[in-house]
Parts: C-alpha cells; sequence; structure tokens
C-alpha cells in the first residue's frame, strides 16, 4: 500500500535532497553524471558568501528574498483576515460571490499573472498609472525601477494569493464557538474589544500555519522574475529561486548551485524555528 | 477595521454601518476581478486600441485577430493537449498513490508509522527549488530529459495529498473494513471500493487542486523540456509571445494568450469550488 506513494517520494524528493546537501560540498557540472563531483569542502560556501560576483548576487538574492517574503506575509495576513471577517462574521447578501472571486485568482497560472500585470504596470499605456492620475498621483515606474520593481512584484503575488489565505481564516473562523462572543457580549465588551480578545487569540494557530505557507510560497517566486524582469532593473528583483536555477542549471554549476540550495534551506528551517518558538513564547490569552 | 457590529446575532447594525461594509465587499470584488477582466478585453482590441495612452478600456469594435495570430504562432492544440497529458497523468497517479498511502497510515498499525508519516509531511514544506539540480540530473540520466515522462514520473506521489487522504480515511468507520475483510475481500478491492467511494468529496477536491497545480506548474516543466518546444505545455508555449511582449502594439497578442491559459482551470474552479473550500475546512489545514 505504502510502496507507490512513499517509493516516489523518496526517488524523487528525499534522495534529491541527500544528493542537494553532498553536492553542496562538491565542484560538479550539472551536465556530468554525479560521479564526476569532486569535493572540494567548504569552498562554495565560501564564494557565495565572498566578494565575488557570484557571492553579490547571491547575497543580494537572498535579501530580495527575505524582503519580498515579509511584504508578502505583511500584506496577506491583515488583508486575508478582514475578508475573511468580512465573508464569514458580517452576514452580507452575496458574501459567497466574494469568496468566489477571491479564490478564482488562486487558480490563474502565474505566467498569465505576470504578463497580465506587467501590462497593467506599464508606465504610459498601462490603467495603474491612470487611475493614479485620477487621484492626483503622478506616474509610477513600477517594474522599471530598482526601488519599486520587487514591491510591484509582491502586489502581484499579493493578488493572486490572497483568496485562499481567506479561505484558510474563514476555515479558523469557523471553529470559534459563537457563544464566546455572546458571552462577552453580555460582560460589556464591543467592537474591538472582541476582535482583541477572542478573534485575533483564537486564530493564533491558523495564522502561524498561514504565515509558514505564506514564507515557502514566497521562496517559491519564479514566474514573474524570470519573464518580466530578469532580476533586474539593477539586481533588485534577483530572487533565490530564478538564481539558483540561472547558476545551478542554465550555467551548470550543479555544486555551487546546491550550496545556495542548502543555504535557503538553513534559513528557511532557523526562521520558521524561531518563527514558532516566538509563538510559543508569548502569554496565551 | 473596527468589528463593533461584526456579530453572530443578526439585526445589531446600523444600516450606515451595514453599507459601509457592503462598499467594501465591492470594492475588493471588482479590485480582485479587474486583472482578469483587463486581460480579457485587451485581447479583443485591434494593435492600435492596444497602443493608445491614455488606455482605452473597452474596444470600440471586439475583434478576435489576436487569438487567431496567436494560433499562428504557438501550436495551441498541441500545447493544450500536452497541458491536459501532463495534468492528467499527473493528477490521476496522485489520487491513486494518495489513496494507497493514505489508506495505510490511517488504518494500518506498524513499526516506524509515525516517523515515516512524519518524514513525508515534512516533504510538503520543501520549496522545489531545493532538490531542483540533481532532480534535474537524475531524471536526466534516466534518459528522460525533453519527454513528457520526465515532466510527469517525479510528480504522481505527493505529501498532501497523503496527508488529506489519511485525515478523511480516518472518519470511514473499521467495521466497514472488518465486515468486507470477513466477506473475504482483497486489500486493493476494499480500497477502491468501499474506502475511495466513501472520501470522494476529498477525492474531488484533491484531483481539483492536482489538475490546476500540474496545469499551472511552470519551474519544472520549463527546467526538463529544455527547449523541446514539441512537448511544451501551454504555460510554457506563452512565453514564446514573450518576445511580443516589449511592443504594446502586441498587448492583444499576450492578452489573448494569457486568456487561453487561464481558462481550463478557471472554469474547472467555477464548477467544482464548493468541493475545495469543503475540503481546506474540513482537512485540518488550518493548524488546528
Amino acid at each position: 500500500m505504502l510502496a507507490p506513494g512513499i517509493g516516489l517520494i523518496a526517488v524523487f524528493i528525499l534522495v534529491p535532497m541527500a544528493l542537494t546537501v553532498a553536492l553542496a560540498f562538491t565542484k560538479w557540472s550539472s551536465q556530468t553524471p554525479f560521479s564526476t563531483a569532486t569535493f572540494i569542502g567548504l569552498d562554495n560556501f565560501a564564494e557565495i558568501f565572498g566578494s565575488s560576483s557570484v557571492g553579490r548576487d547571491f547575497k543580494g538574492a537572498l535579501i530580495n528574498t527575505a524582503l519580498y517574503a515579509l511584504l508578502s506575509i505583511a500584506l496577506i495576513l491583515p488583508l486575508s483576515i478582514l475578508f475573511g471577517m468580512l465573508i464569514h462574521q458580517a452576514q452580507l447578501r452575496g458574501a459567497n460571490i466574494l469568496r468566489t472571486i477571491l479564490f478564482a485568482t488562486y487558480m490563474v497560472p502565474m505566467i498569465a499573472v505576470a504578463l497580465v500585470f506587467s501590462k497593467l504596470y506599464s508606465p504610459s499605456e498601462g490603467p495603474f498609472n491612470q487611475m493614479l492620475g485620477w487621484v492626483g498621483i503622478g506616474p509610477q515606474p513600477w517594474l522599471s525601477s530598482p526601488d519599486t520593481a520587487l514591491v510591484s512584484v509582491v502586489l502581484l503575488n499579493v493578488w493572486q494569493q490572497v483568496g485562499y489565505f481567506t479561505i484558510l481564516i474563514i476555515a479558523g473562523l469557523t471553529q470559534i464557538p459563537p457563544s464566546l462572543y455572546d458571552a462577552a457580549r453580555i460582560d460589556g465588551a464591543r467592537g474591538l474589544n472582541l476582535f482583541g480578545f477572542i478573534t485575533l487569540p483564537l486564530l493564533r494557530r491558523t495564522l502561524l500555519f498561514s504565515a509558514v505557507i505564506a514564507l515557502i510560497n514566497a521562496v517559491q517566486v519564479f514566474e514573474p522574475v524570470a519573464l518580466i524582469t530578469q532580476g533586474g532593473p539593477v539586481g533588485s528583483t534577483n530572487v533565490m529561486t530564478y538564481y539558483i536555477r540561472r547558476v545551478g542549471i542554465e550555467r551548470a554549476q550543479g555544486g555551487l548551485g546546491s550550496a545556495m540550495s542548502v543555504t535557503l534551506l538553513l534559513a528557511l528551517v532557523v526562521t520558521v524555528t524561531a518563527v514558532f518558538a516566538l509563538a510559543r513564547r508569548e502569554p496565551q490569552r | 477595521m473596527s468589528a463593533r457590529d461584526i456579530t453572530i446575532a443578526p439585526g445589531a447594525a446600523s444600516p450606515a454601518w451595514k453599507a459601509l461594509l457592503y462598499l467594501l465587499m465591492i470594492g475588493i470584488a471588482v479590485a480582485s476581478a479587474f486583472p482578469l477582466a483587463w486581460m480579457v478585453l485587451s485581447s479583443l482590441k485591434t494593435p492600435a486600441e492596444a497602443m493608445q495612452t491614455p488606455p482605452v478600456w473597452i474596444p470600440a469594435t471586439p475583434s478576435l485577430d489576436a487569438y487567431s495570430k496567436v494560433a499562428e504562432l504557438i501550436n495551441v492544440g498541441r500545447s493544450f493537449a500536452n497541458s491536459a497529458l501532463i495534468a492528467g497523468v499527473t493528477t490521476f497517479g496522485i489520487l491513486v498513490t494518495s489513496l494507497m498511502a493514505g489508506y495505510a497510515f490511517s488504518k494500518y498499525r506498524f513499526r516506524g508509522r509515525d516517523a515515516l508519516f512524519a518524514i513525508t509531511i515534512a516533504t510538503m514544506f520543501l520549496p522545489p527549488i531545493v532538490t531542483l539540480i540533481p532532480l534535474y540530473r537524475l531524471v536526466g540520466s534516466l534518459g528522460l530529459n525533453a519527454s513528457l515522462v520526465g515532466v510527469i514520473l517525479p510528480n504522481l506521489a505527493n505529501a498532501f495529498g497523503i496527508f488529506l487522504m489519511r485525515q478523511f480515511i480516518a472518519g470511514v468507520p473499521d467495521e466497514l473494513l472488518e465486515a468486507a475483510r470477513l466477506d473475504g475481500a482483497s486489500e486493493m478491492r476494499i480500497l477502491f471500493q468501499i474506502v475511495a467511494p466513501a472520501v470522494a468529496p476529498a477525492l474531488a477536491a484533491l484531483a481539483l487542486f492536482a489538475f490546476v497545480y500540474h496545469w499551472n506548474s511552470y519551474l519544472w516543466p520549463l527546467t526538463v523540456l529544455q527547449g523541446n518546444s514539441d512537448n511544451y505545455p501551454i504555460v510554457i508555449s506563452l512565453s514564446r509571445l514573450l518576445s511580443y511582449n516589449r511592443s504594446a502594439v502586441n498587448t492583444n497578442l499576450v492578452m489573448a494568450g494569457a486568456t487561453l491559459a487561464v481558462l481550463p482551470p478557471l472554469i474547472l474552479f467555477v464548477f467544482l469550488q464548493r468541493f475545495f473550500v469543503r475540503t481546506i475546512t474540513a482537512s485540518g489545514m488550518t493548524g488546528q
């Protein structure tokens, strides 16, 4: 019963995972068999954290990815709480239609999202700058300036993903017994008190889970960068998935790329562990 | 926002507050739908309209020219067939492997079960890029580079499916399985004739998740197909329109291509969304 599923996962995920770790300490071209890899100790790690151009680009990608993830989570979580409460608790007609529209964006292939937003962002022919003009805000450079490109990619990611997280929040909200709100209301709690003392604390686990998923998703951003910005302008959208693939597959520097993958994985494990530790330390209300 | 009248007891909200919430709701719906609406509208524009500054929102004479031009530039039929094959076969594989492993994890007792399950679940949180480089070589050494089999094979099982099936199969009563065993039914028969129908809604949801995910998937097919455009799924064929993306004249072309790629997953979703929502809610995917 277990053999097909676990076998496939072992061969195509666990074995490559172990290989990534092993190859990180070797010089190896990904165009040649694994047997051609030669052990070079920590040289790859020295290079990606060193001052060469690879080191510069890698550290840039690490910082960009962290920024991208942080911004995505900081926008997605509050929005999905707001949307979730609006759909689940506000008792509005048509709330289900809103839920459908929101979730539908999650079904759209990222490549299409990237293509459409590259047009929406277009400085002269795009509707975004036109709409900003209506409210008296000057045109923005969006994807074409190093100052705004990463944020622009974050925004299209938020647009695509917020519906999925809204569904997660709604699932969390359905777990909160209505009697809690009734009891609190009898005690005189209103408005923000209800939100702060009941909704938010009881959504803690859902929010924690959502933050972790949003982080893992954010690390995977690829299509808008590969297709529209190619990591630019001036490296401002150079992110991990894009850069690791570029080094490890396109330039065939498999050992170097594997060292980057291992670093990314360690960074993720440390971050997730820290988030969980922090969440546990904070007293339960 | 204030949660003053976000209330479980109906009738407490003031009309003004309620009106504000409706406005907010409509605003969110419009913002959410706008990019897709703009995509479809732009695909119907003439090249001249696509170039205008400030942009024209609604084409004066909607035309399907862009779609026929796309069909000249990329082999739409072939790309769709590749996408359907990749997503279809992968989905079928995921259903079978997830049912089997989920059944074993929830109904069998064996040494090391929980540890094995924990390792399986851990792979769910692994970003694909972390294993991409060796996987690319591994599939290459099997002689599967540039082939559809190479795209499909590594994805025939996944932790999410196994997790989901374990959650739902746990709810199937053991007495039902025991009764079938007493009647001499084989384990495979029990799985596919008793367990599978009992978890049909969750299977439907998993099928949709898997199909849409693998229809949309970009990184792996791009890597393994290595420029063999005969085997490109539609999402990768689309990138061939990119050389046209530089000039605004061709916006209608690019948007027509994007519309084509979006339609199948979106149509599937509209018809089957109730399974998605119910399954996410019921699967414990919320950390509860």
